[in-house]
């Protein structure tokens, strides 16, 4: 389909080679001489109290106990561990306000899992038995576990900035009655033949990346404070940790290691001010901080939970004449992203259908909840649930066929997109449908599964989603991209991007050789961060777009230079000529210089000392780019799935799905794929299985993978996965994003099949057995 | 803690050292002998990250199985299955059908996989869903991992020279 020769290609990873032999280094794996092992200590018992009492002194008489350290002996600066703040304009951030509300170590417990103080000792054990010699004492208070609960005005206010316990609303300045979206919603709704209102209740689910969080740190002689992290963002983190510990970012020296799975787990800091709090107290030494996989649930972040209220009206030919919503978003503990998934929840909504009018509206409180946070998809998930439930239902009452329906109704190229004022560049979302559809044998399965007998019964459901490439123009859209070609021919990409797992490094280089016109053996991707310039970091599904168009435009400098070069040394102008095969030759044909000879003699440039003529045009070759994107070319997409479901035992089996993806152009075909497979277990664990559940104290009952049930290899359905390749016309190679995608439109599918299967839309998830039996008890369906 | 010595035989080499009587081998392996190729996930057997061979063939968690009870016995971690740098066909399966994603479960699942097909040379789609079950992948949806246990099983049957669990010699 394309003359490209690496961009498209399915090759094997540029990292699958280490990381299938045990090579790849995680943090965890770091091996230093003379290493300390620090132990952050949580609060367990509680979800609210005030520390009344720490007494760290049995702890710090344990043998091989380094130090101990309390909340006054860290720093008492304020932070927020998210990153939206540095990608936000300071006018932006005057509407948010404070924002900044964690501490190091804590004496005032706002969720279970604060941390209470460190130990720095010579082993781990010695580490953990110290831990068990600290000894708080606790005043409990009132525990709020939903935005109903503490947004009462008797309840303990959280921040004395935000009254009412209300950390966000769209804020007026932008967004005028506190309001996103168009046209007047009253008005249109009024004309509405029917109108289809619930309200739906999102769980609080976790990424579950399988490392967990472990870094090292040092704080050397030279007063430079490194740490290794996994993170997803070492830019930003670098930032936020010369912030925190007011050091300029040349002394902030941020080591990124292999990741081992993130999905916006690893999006912001997470304990790297844990970590760096103690190498300070330690200078000299490296503190390796190894956190368990039971800590993960309760001090680290999750996805937004909430109430989301949604009324659409719609005329009886289907028309959507206005949507209505409400999300009530509960942030947990701390601000964290308080502002930016409540708003997204709301902009995939307005992306999606060509509503006559909308307005949406959120509201975000504080709870005693660990807090939310980023979690693949941001806010998506959350919306496809609601969105596409209601306009399964509004399809059922109309007699329209759903998959009709979303071909009539949804976005398209020329529309405005999840930000208002940027339309649509592509959309193969008409074509994702049919193919789906055609795959999944839609129609035939509509009509086998409309009137069904016995317990077992089958239905088939449609969902479509759209996303975004990069955050722009909400949030800063920046990477710095460098390529240094070698005196070979060979090449070195030297960029701040990480790599999730999803295989950007791959797309990267994929990029870099196709537009180099070298083969990818001869490119390495160079992560070092002291010499990378600055990248936003791996979210919003960007990384193959923004750092794709970086590293496509610094080796669009490089290609000039050389052509440049052989201009000069050919006497034939730069017009005439062009890189073929590592050569620039002349469009001609008769005259050619190979890459690696001009690479060659710009390092090693001679002087004739017979006639003082130099060999070539001296100078190393450097390509460069500050690349900073002008769309944010966001892909669309449509699921099928079909369920059985055992209405004897409530059970709902995933038989089939089918997800079509608008990819523009896959750069690597087997990470598109993956990262729909993939994206896809972690959407049927939010539908159908994943919860994290407390207990009236605010404790977290299922922190563990017993017992917060994963999609396992025999819960996996059969899936087909489609990319239909239709290329943007502003993306760099034409692709756009998946990374996030593959989360998204499973949810609404497997919950539209589920009301197919049994004609009851449940407006709480996870669709548990739970859940089945007691609505099919409750209808009385045998 | 008391200790005892013991001697392991990782990856066809022999270790002798001390172990206090509650250390797990998962530990032995990453902190006593510096082999960090096989992952602690969860330390309670439920992710299977850090999966080894015991006698080239079983599979068990070794963070829940304590050092000092290995004494002797073979072990296999998922460095052990390179030889001279030449990749195992289980290795080759997952690079090839981009079965690698984070990686962090890959050296568990490799070793689930060599374990599997030990026992079941030619396992059925079900038998190697079954199979891994014990083995949290959170990226991949597992689709890739069971091609790539499918191919692997293909390569194994048509190379008389390779053995699925790469056991110690």
């Amino acid at each position: 389909m394309s003359d490209l020769t690496y961009v498209g290609k399915n090759i094997p990873k540029v990292d699958a080679k280490e990381k299938v032999t045990g090579q790849a280094i995680y943090a965890g794996d770091l091996q230093f001489p003379d290493t300390l092992f620090g132990k952050i200590v949580r609060c367990w018992e509680h979800a609210h109290a005030k520390v009344t009492h720490l007494d760290l002194s049995e702890a710090a008489k344990v043998p091989g106990v380094v130090k101990v350290l309390g909340p006054k002996d860290v720093t008492q600066k304020l932070y927020n561990c998210g990153v939206l703040d540095l990608l936000a304009s300071e006018e932006v951030g005057h509407m948010l306000g404070e924002i900044e509300d964690q501490r190091i170590f804590t004496d005032y417990v706002r969720h279970q899992g604060d941390a209470i103080c460190g130990i720095i000792a010579e082993t781990q054990e010695i580490a953990e038995a110290a831990a068990a010699k600290v000894i708080v004492k606790y005043e409990p208070l009132p525990v709020y576990l939903q935005p109903e609960e503490s947004a009462k005005p008797d309840a303990i206010q959280f921040d004395a900035r935000k009254p009412g316990n209300k950390a966000f609303q769209l804020p007026e300045q932008m967004f005028p009655n506190n309001v996103y979206g168009w046209g007047d919603v009253d008005a249109e709704m009024a004309k509405a033949e029917l109108i289809i209102e619930n309200t739906f209740q999102l769980p609080k689910v976790k990424q579950c990346q399988i490392e967990p969080h472990a870094y090292v740190a040092l704080f050397d002689q030279r007063g430079r404070l490194s740490i290794w992290t996994s993170t997803q963002m070492p830019k930003l983190v670098q930032n936020k940790l010369a912030r925190l510990f007011e050091m300029p970012l040349s002394k902030l020296n941020l080591i990124p290691t292999t990741i081992g799975g993130g999905f916006g787990g690893k999006l912001g800091m997470i304990f790297e001010p844990e970590t760096c709090a103690m190498a300070l107290a330690v200078p000299g030494r490296h503190v390796k901080v190894q956190s368990l996989r039971e800590e993960d649930w309760v001090a680290s972040e999750s996805r937004h939970p909430g109430k989301y209220w949604l009324k659409i009206g719609f005329l009886k030919d289907g028309t959507p004449v206005a949507a209505d919503a409400l999300f009530t978003a509960d942030t947990g503990a701390y601000f964290t992203h308080a502002t930016g998934v409540p708003f997204t929840t709301g902009a995939w909504l307005i992306g999606m259908y060509k509503y006559g009018a909308v307005r949406y509206k959120t509201n975000a409180y504080y709870t005693n909840k660990a807090p939310s946070g980023a979690f693949r998809g941001y806010g998506n998930p959350q919306t496809n649930f609601v969105l596409e439930q209601t306009v399964d239902q509004a399809c059922r009452q109309l007699g329209i066929d759903p998959v009709e329906w979303r071909k009539r109704w949804h976005k398209q190229v020329g529309d405005d997109g999840w930000c208002l004022g940027i339309p649509y560049a592509s959309s193969s979302l008409t074509e994702c449908l049919e193919r789906g559809a055609a795959k999944i044998g839609w129609a035939e399965k509509r009509a086998k599964y409309a009137n069904q007998s016995g317990p077992k019964r089958r239905g088939v459901g449609v969902s479509v989603m759209n996303h975004t490439s990069g955050a722009m123009p909400m949030l800063l859209e920046h990477t710095v991209a460098k390529v240094k070609m070698n005196e070979d021919g060979s090449a070195v990409i030297n960029v701040a991007c990480s790599d999730v797992g999803a295989g950007s490094h791959t797309a990267l280089t994929q990029i870099a050789a196709e537009t180099l016109g070298i083969p990818m053996e001869d490119i390495y991707i160079d992560n070092n961060m002291d010499s990378a310039g600055f990248d936003v970091g791996s979210h919003a599904s960007r990384t193959a777009y923004v750092g794709g168009g970086a590293v496509m435009k610094a080796c669009e400098d490089v290609n000039r230079q050389l052509i440049e070069r052989a201009s000069t040394r050919l006497g034939i102008p730069v017009d005439q000529l062009e890189i073929k095969n590592r050569q620039v030759v002349s469009k001609d044909g008769k005259a050619s210089m190979s890459v690696k000879e001009i690479c060659n003699v710009g390092v090693s440039n001679y002087i004739n000392p017979a006639n003082g003529e130099r060999n070539g045009v001296p100078g190393q070759i450097q390509g460069y780019a500050s690349h900073f994107p002008s769309h944010n070319s966001p892909p669309f997409g449509a699921c099928f799935a079909e369920v059985e479901i055992d209405i004897e035992t409530g059970q709902t089996k995933v038989v089939e799905m089918v997800i079509a993806h608008d990819i523009g152009r896959a750069i690597h075909p087997p990470s598109v794929h993956g990262q729909l497979a993939g994206g896809a277990q972690q959407a049927l664990g939010m539908t159908l299985t994943e919860e994290i559940r407390y207990d009236e104290k605010g404790l977290i009952q299922n922190n563990s993978f017993f017992d917060y049930k994963l999609f396992g290899p025999l819960d996996m359905p059969k899936l087909t996965t489609i990319l239909v390749e239709n290329p943007d016309p502003g993306a760099p190679y034409g692709l756009k994003s998946v990374g996030e995608a593959g989360t998204v439109n499973p949810v609404g599918a497997v919950a539209n099949a589920v009301s197919h299967a049994l004609g009851i839309m449940f407006t709480e998830a996870p669709i548990t057995p739970e859940r089945i039996l007691k609505a099919v008890n409750e209808r009385g369906i045998k | 803690m008391k200790t005892r010595s013991i001697t392991l035989c990782v990856n066809g080499r022999d270790y002798t050292f001390e172990v206090p009587h509650n250390r797990t081998l998962l530990q032995a392996l990453r902190d006593d002998l510096k082999l960090t190729d096989t992952k602690y996930g969860c330390g309670s057997g439920e992710c299977g990250g850090c999966t080894v061979l015991i006698n080239g063939k079983d599979n068990i968690n070794s963070c829940l199985t304590l050092a000092a009870e290995m004494e002797g016995k073979h072990i296999t971690t998922v460095g052990g299955l390179t030889k001279n740098g030449q990749l195992h066909p289980i290795q080759q399966a997952f690079v090839e059908l981009g079965a690698i994603q984070c990686g962090f479960c890959t050296p568990g699942m490799v070793m689930k996989t060599a374990s599997l097909l030990a026992h079941n040379p030619n396992p059925s789609e079900d038998d190697i869903r079954r199979g891994l079950e014990g083995n949290i992948c959170r990226c991949t949806g597992y689709e890739n991992i069971i091609r790539a246990v499918q191919k692997a099983s293909q390569m194994i049957n048509a190379s008389a020279t390779q053995c699925a669990g790469g056991a110690c010699s």
